[in-house]
This record gives structure tokens, sequence and C-alpha cells, in this order.
């Protein structure tokens, strides 16, 4: 068991270019965090200094409390898979799954317990005898857990480790892996550039974007209260609407309007906190969730969408369209699988103003309002 | 039509790159007398090979042909492949170092086999098979380095990081796992490295005497101030073509073979 504490860690390369930079980060014992961010955004270089395979230009790693910032990987006590799984070819399954405990000495009976153990776990115990290369994609990426879990580490690290896989696979391995945390109680750090498994696996989500940790928190709470418009963009798909409008105060109201089509009203409980920037430009946050094409709640507000093109997925219909008529913004909205609309035509959807953001145009930062998860 | 055109044509450049070959094995199971004959087979016999045994210790030179190039490859192989390493991941000493193992290459060997010369007689080691051994694992360092390079360049660092965090030293990670995963890599490099030193002449011709000389050095022994023995000549060529046939064999399945056979996605 370990808590990782990342103390102003930064990597800094021969060629001036920032693995890291700052990352200031406590993960508990047993939490399970998500590193998350598009490629190149540093999270799988974190990883690395975290597994010291790579080393630490400034700052101080510490797992229970203990400095390690110098200290070699392989007395870290962490097991790390990775996303091209890294299973040894000449080796079998079961030295695949020996060979860490065969470095530490472990006699030999103990670790034959111990891999028969973690087959049976996972399902590979008829496989124990072959070698990679004799292996599917599935089963190779549960030999690589195996290789980690019967090493009983302090902590998991997995970069990427489901990519490889099909859809199908990755959804029951996403499944597979929140058991598996459940069961041994182990800090996981996992890396992923895939919402789905951020926001479905983690205890917390770690956004990071050019080696800087953008945001950290709860899937639902960064979800629901992003700190910029490239959390906000980043962590679903479609990603949040961003339409540039005017905020403008009259009659003691608060309005967002948007060029030449629409103005949302700002709810009373946001009120105060969007107040001070009345009078300059704002960026209009909207999940395509928040926007709908009946006004069941005569709280939602229209606003005419010029339809482009309508993806059927089956369960439900994206709607993409255009809003504004001088510079038109793309929008998507996330309907019924019932909405059939002509392209070109424009249709007036109905937004829910509750949920809504706003963000500094300039900076890309939302404007603090009081939170939604918070008091969910 | 255009496909007979095609097929005369690959025949007839077959023919040009197997009939010299073909007359060479002809030639060799000729008597000597009738060797220049433009008959196919006048008379067969076995005398040229018994001959270069018997008359010409051949077999010795075959000895000291095998020791040699053997000796070289294992001489110079482990230091190949952990200067290789270095260059592929850690990038010790950076293009610089690389390049200028690779100059070394440039030199023709004629300007370097004299100052050899002096070196290895200074030391007492000319006339001596362990002399050219070494030689021979100098002269092939650079290239076997930069092959060497090459493989572990393809080598996913990944199962390296994998056995260093499976608790494993760097050494360790190269012994136990980059090794392993190499040695096609290794015995494609030594093959080569065994055929280099082989065909290897002059240095041979220089660094040797009668008692210690190589295949080459006696096939070059065969032309005489009464002419060229050309049908003892072809029975050497093709003793001295076996193992290079062999090790051809070798190295064309080591490639094939590939490299981390299905250890990474």
């Amino acid at each position: 068991m370990a808590s990782i504490e990342l103390d102003h860690v930064s990597k800094l390369y021969a060629n001036g270019a920032y693995g890291a930079r700052d990352v200031d980060l406590k993960i508990e014992d047993g939490e399970f965090v998500i590193f998350l961010g598009p490629s190149g955004c540093g999270k799988s270089t974190t990883l690395r200094l975290i597994a010291g395979l790579e080393s630490i230009t400034s700052g101080e790693l510490r797992i229970d409390g203990v400095d390690v910032t110098n200290v070699p990987p392989r007395d870290r006590n962490l097991a790390v898979v990775f996303q091209s799984y890294a299973l040894y070819p000449h080796m079998t399954v079961r030295e695949n799954m020996g060979f860490g405990l065969k470095m530490r000495r472990t006699p030999r009976a103990e670790i034959e317990a111990k891999i028969q153990e973690t087959a049976g776990l996972l399902g590979l115990s008829a496989l124990l005898d072959r070698k990679p290369a004799a292996l599917s994609g599935g089963q190779r990426q549960r030999v690589a857990l195996g290789r980690a879990i019967v090493r009983e580490p302090a902590a998991f690290l997995l970069d990427e480790p489901l990519s490889n896989l099909d859809a199908q696979l990755r959804a029951e391995m996403r499944l597979e892996l929140v058991k598996l945390h459940r069961r041994l109680g182990r800090t996981i750090i996992h890396v992923t550039h895939d919402q789905v498994e951020a926001m479905t696996m983690g205890d917390r989500i770690c956004i990071m974007r050019e080696g800087r940790i953008i945001q950290v928190g709860k899937p639902l709470e960064v979800y629901a209260d992003p700190a910029d418009t490239f959390v906000a963009r980043f962590l679903a798909s479609p990603p949040m609407n961003l339409i540039p409008a005017d905020l403008t105060a009259a009659d003691g109201t608060l309005a967002c309007r948007i060029a030449g089509t629409a103005s949302i009203a700002i709810p009373d409980r946001h009120r105060a906190a969007y107040e001070p920037a009345a009078g300059g430009k704002v960026l209009v946050g909207l999940r395509p969730e928040d926007l709908h094409e009946t006004q069941a709640d005569p709280a939602w507000q229209p606003l005419p969408v010029t339809v482009v093109a309508v993806e059927t997925l089956g369960v439900e219909n994206i709607l993409v369209g255009q809003v504004g008529e001088e510079k038109p913004i793309q929008v998507s909205a996330r309907l019924s699988r019932h909405f059939t609309a002509e392209v070109g035509r424009t249709v007036t959807l109905y937004a829910d103003a509750g949920p809504m953001h706003l963000f500094d145009p300039e900076s890309g930062k939302a404007i603090p309002r009081p939170s939604l998860a918070a008091r969910a | 039509m255009r496909r007979l055109g095609l097929h005369i044509g690959l025949i007839l450049v077959s023919l040009a790159i197997l009939l010299p070959p073909l007359w060479v094995l002809r030639t060799s199971f000729v008597p000597e007398s009738l060797a220049y004959s433009t008959k196919l087979l006048p008379e067969v016999t076995l005398q040229n090979y018994v001959d270069l045994f018997t008359q010409k210790r051949f077999g010795t030179f075959y000895f000291d042909s095998l020791v040699v190039a053997t000796g070289s490859v294992v001489l110079a192989l482990p230091f190949a492949a952990m200067t290789g390493y270095a260059f592929a991941r850690f990038k010790t000493g950076g293009r610089f170092a690389r390049f200028t193992v690779l100059a070394t290459q440039m030199l023709p060997p004629v300007a370097i086999v004299l100052p050899a010369f002096m070196l290895f007689r200074t030391v007492g080691m000319t006339n001596s098979l362990a002399g050219l051994t070494i030689a021979y694992a100098a002269l092939n360092l650079p290239f076997l380095i930069w092959i060497m390079m090459g493989f572990f360049e393809g080598i996913p660092v990944d199962l390296e990081w994998a056995a260093m965090s499976d608790g494993a030293t760097a050494w360790g990670a190269f012994w136990r796992i980059v090794i392993p995963v190499s040695l096609p890599g290794l015995a494609a490099a030594g093959v080569l490295g065994f055929i280099l030193s082989w065909n290897e002449f002059l240095f041979a011709l220089v660094l040797t005497g009668p008692g210690t000389a190589t295949v080459p050095v006696g096939l070059a022994s065969l032309q005489t101030s009464n002419g060229v023995q050309i049908a003892k000549v072809a029975a050497g060529v093709i003793l001295a073509i076996l193992p290079l046939v062999v090790a051809s064999r070798f190295i064309q399945r080591f490639i094939v073979q590939g490299l981390t056979f299905g250890g990474v996605k």
C-alpha cells in the first residue's frame, strides 16, 4: 500500500522541452487516479517519473512519505503495465509472471504458488506454458496485468493498457480493472486519453496539458465544473459547445447575447457570480445534453440552430448545427433517437442554462460560480 | 508472349550467375590434365580433393580458417553487443562516437596492414593464429557494432523498463532480456563476421606463415611457378565456399525470424 506524492516535479529534456512541468499532486493510499490528456501532454512521462524509469529534473517524489526521487525503479516496489504490454518474448507466460519474484529471490515454491493464484484470478491458468507470440491481444494484456499483480507491489502504474484492445474487450477490461482495484485495494495510477475510461474508472481524474496538471477532481466534479475551455471540451464526446457572446445586464437580469441569434438569461443562482463580468465578452459553455428539442421545462431558453448534419447512433441522435449568422459557430446537441431535421433548416433547441458555464475568451478560464457538483 | 520473354530473360540471367560456379564444381571433379577441356565431364575423379588434403595441407588451412574466423567472432561479438547497446540506448558519445567507429572502416585494409604487421611483430604475434584472430576481431568490430546498434534500436525500450520495474538492474535488463531477444541479431552479426574473416586474404597473407595460413592464402599458394593448378584451385574453392553456404542459410533463418516475436503489440 502506498501514497504517492509529487512535490513540484519537473522533467526537462536536453532539447529544452518539458516532459512534466511543476506537477504537484498527492495520491492517497488505495486511490484509483486517472491521468488524462491528449497525446504528448506529459501523462506517460509523469508515470515514468513515478516509476523511476526517467530521472526527475527538479522537485521531489515521495512514496509513503519517503523521498524516492533518486531511488532506482527496482527499489520502488511499483509495478508498471505498458501500452505495448512489454512481455518478454523469449519467456513463457509463467516465466513472464514469475520474473519479478525471481529478481527478488523469492523461493521457487512460493513463486509457483503466486503464479497459480494470479493466473486463476485472471483466467490464465491454461496459458501458462505459452509464449507471448501465441496469445491474443486480450490475453497478452491480462498476462501483463498478471505480471504486475503477482508481485504484490505497493502501487500499480498503468500506461494506456487498454488502448490496443478492440472496443468490446476494452469495455470488459475496464470493468475488470475496477473490480481488481476493489479486490486488491492498491493504489492505481491509470494513464489514458480515453474520456470514457477516465469518467468510469477512477476515484479522481487528473487532467494534463503541455506537461502541467490543469485540473484534479472527482470525475463528475471535473465534468460539471471544468476549470477551462480545454477541460470542458476534452472530457466529453461530443465536446462542450463554446459560443461567443456578450454578457449584458439590464433590468436586474443578466443575459448572454449571441450575435444576431438569441439571448440566454443567466439563472438567478449564478447571477452574483457572473455580475462582475457583465459588459464584457464571454464564451458560453453548454454541454450537448443540455440542448433539448422540446421545452420540457419553462426555464429552458430557445436557441435557433441551423442543421448541418444529424448523426444517428441508434440510442440517440447527435445534431450538428450552427449558431449565429455572421460568424457561425458549430454546436452539437444530444437529442432523442426520434429527432429528425432537414439539413439547412433552422430548428429551435432549448438550452438548459442551469449547468451552463461562462469562460473568459482571453484566458479560457472558467468564470467561478457555485459548483453544481458540490450541491449534488 | 510477354511472360515467355520474361522467362527467357530470367533464365539467361540465372545462367550467367550459375554457370561460373557450376563450371568450378565441374572442374573440381576433373583430372588436372583435362581441366581445360571443353567437354562437360571428360572423366570424374576425387583426386583433386585428395591431393589438396594429402599434398597441399589443405586440412590445416581449413582448420586454421575455422579457428580464426570463429575465434574472431567470439572475441568481437561481446564488445560489439555492449558498445552497440550503449550507442543505441544511452546515446553514449553521441553521433560523433558512432561515426568515428564507422570511419575506421573507411581506411582501405592495405593502408593499415603494414602498421598492423609492425605492431604484431613487436608483441611477437606474427605467424600465430591468436594474432590473426585478434586482428580480425579488431577489423570486424566497427561493422559488428553498427549491426548490433541497429538491432538494439529496434527493441522497444518498454521491455527494459518492464524488467527494471520488475526488479532488474540496467545490466540485468540487458543480460536477461535484451540479449535473449537479440539472439537473432547476434547470430546474424556473428555469421556476417565469420564470413568476413573467412574470406579475408591480405591480413592473412601478411600476418601468417606457412604453418598458420588460412584457406584464401592456401588457395593462392596453388599458383606456382609452373602455372595455376586449376583443378585443385577449383576443388579448394568448392571447399572454401561450403561453410559460407551453410552460414548463409543460417543468417537467412535468423534475419527472417524477426526481432521481438510477439512480446510487444
